[in-house]
């Protein structure tokens, strides 16, 4: 199994809309795969089903270890596509430095992996502390979103020494990329935003897929949908289709984990 | 560029991200004492003594000497210096003001300046956390990281005119900004061998 964290530096970049329509792309390309919602706020749960608020999650399982996997696990109508809420306790200790829940969330991962998953995407809180630090430092690899305007660029410094931080806390991990969200393409802000970054980091480094901003975006959340499951959003689950593909491509050739 | 090359150093920016693209140069097992390699699964149990590195190596000013002290024991008279005397009064200060159970100091090559702390095992994570690649001109921050149950590691470094110094210090809880700053003039202080004044800044 490989696991991914998707991370941000700032808030509100789309990370729970990016890490549903992934997963999902990869479910349907014949990728077991399971989504965690490792942000407090709970927004997968609160996107994909309405049980969401009695569901226990993720940081039920940091707060009692002994909670089975599978009380968590949250089938879809996919069957290679499940998901686990947030949970009921998602203001245990949500805040601390670095390390407060590493060997929990290492704990929740190897327990994911002994149930024959292929890949798990973790949606996490912003920034790279407190419980997404611990994600991050027991990924495999993280891909981050940065939304395409000019005072999300500006922070890049910020996010790249966070990065370089986590890669000595974890130096396995494997920077997959940044990838551009919420671009709109008749705003030129917008537009030369994403040129702007482009030209900053390494082509390699920067995903050629950017995610558009959307309204069957709202349309999908407001169904408990992701896009792929909604008749109008073949044109848009293309785009996570070539996200999921460039992803592949990024994971090394020949790498067993290779999902 | 307009929009962002008035922002920041674009240069700078691209050598941090080609270090990020780069191929890890430590693959997983290499670093046993990194602390958050593969087979590490947290600091929630006890972590077992480590007997603190021996070095013989040459320290950075202001210390003429190496101290590796396992036991908080104050050294018999005829070991003491003048140095060492302010790295106790800084040591007792800490403990005065934040509780601080353990300390090791560490110069920029993370060679031991002073080590009570039995966390032997987590000089390299220190000395990486705090050199960690970052932008010339920014500081390198300080970090929390719970190592078990009520104990908390700060790794704190600081840059006076004169080297280049790491402090980890085991405390009850994460330390508040302020708090930081304070043990940060102490710690200047020290490193122009000068017996930190009470109180530095007033710890929260």
């Amino acid at each position: 199994m490989i696991n991914i964290a998707v991370s941000s530096q700032k808030g509100g970049v789309g990370k729970t809309t990016v890490s549903i329509n992934l997963a999902h792309a990869f479910a349907r390309a014949g990728v077991r795969t399971l989504l965690v919602d490792a942000d407090p706020q709970g927004s997968v749960g609160l996107s994909l089903t309405r049980q969401s608020r009695l569901l226990a999650g993720f940081y039920d399982f940091l707060k009692d270890p002994s909670t089975p996997l599978e009380r968590l696990i949250v089938p879809t109508r996919l069957e290679t596509f499940a998901l686990v809420a947030s949970g009921q306790a998602s203001d245990y200790e949500a805040g601390g430095g670095i390390g407060a829940h590493l060997s929990r969330v290492r704990d929740f991962l190897h327990a994911v992996a002994g149930r024959g998953y292929d890949l798990c995407i973790m949606d996490t809180a912003a920034g790279l502390f407190g419980v997404t630090g611990d994600v991050v430092s027991s990924s495999d690899a993280i891909m981050i979103l940065q939304q395409a305007e000019p005072l999300g660029i500006r922070s890049v410094p910020k996010l790249l020494e966070g990065l370089n931080r986590m890669r000595v806390m974890n130096p396995r991990l494997s920077i997959l990329g940044v990838c551009l969200t919420m671009v709109q393409h008749d705003l030129i802000e917008s537009t030369e935003a994403a040129a702007a970054l482009r030209q900053l980091l390494p082509p390699e480094m920067v995903f050629q897929t950017q995610i558009p901003r959307n309204p069957l975006f709202v349309r999908a959340s407001a169904r408990g949908l992701p896009i792929g499951a909604m008749e109008e959003g073949a044109a848009v689950q293309a785009v996570f289709d070539r996200l999921r593909v460039e992803i592949e491509d990024k994971l090394q050739p020949g790498d067993a984990r290779r999902v | 560029m307009e929009l962002i090359d008035p922002w920041l150093d674009t240069a700078e920016v691209r050598r941090l991200a080609e270090l990020l693209m780069k191929p890890s140069r430590h693959p997983v097992g290499a670093l046993p004492e990194a602390g958050f390699e593969a087979g590490f699964l947290g600091y929630t149990t006890t972590e077992p003594a480590v007997v603190a590195e021996e070095s013989q190596a040459a320290t950075p000013a202001p210390a003429e000497e190496t101290v590796t002290q396992a036991d908080p024991e104050p050294l018999p008279s005829a070991a003491r210096s003048p140095f060492l005397d302010i790295i106790h009064h800084f040591r007792d200060w800490m403990r005065e003001h934040f509780s601080a159970k353990e300390m090791f100091i560490l110069d920029r090559q993370g060679e031991v300046i002073y080590d009570e702390s039995h966390h032997g095992r987590l000089h390299f994570l220190a000395r990486s956390l705090a050199l960690a690649p970052r932008r010339p001109g920014s500081f390198a921050g300080y970090v929390h990281i719970k190592i078990r149950a009520g104990a908390t590691l700060e790794v704190i470094p600081v840059e006076p005119p004169n080297g280049y110094l790491i402090l980890g210090a085991v405390v009850p809880g994460a330390l508040s900004p302020a708090a930081v700053t304070a043990v940060m003039e102490a710690m200047i202080l020290v490193a122009g061998a000068q017996t930190p004044v009470r109180p530095i800044g007033q710890p929260v």
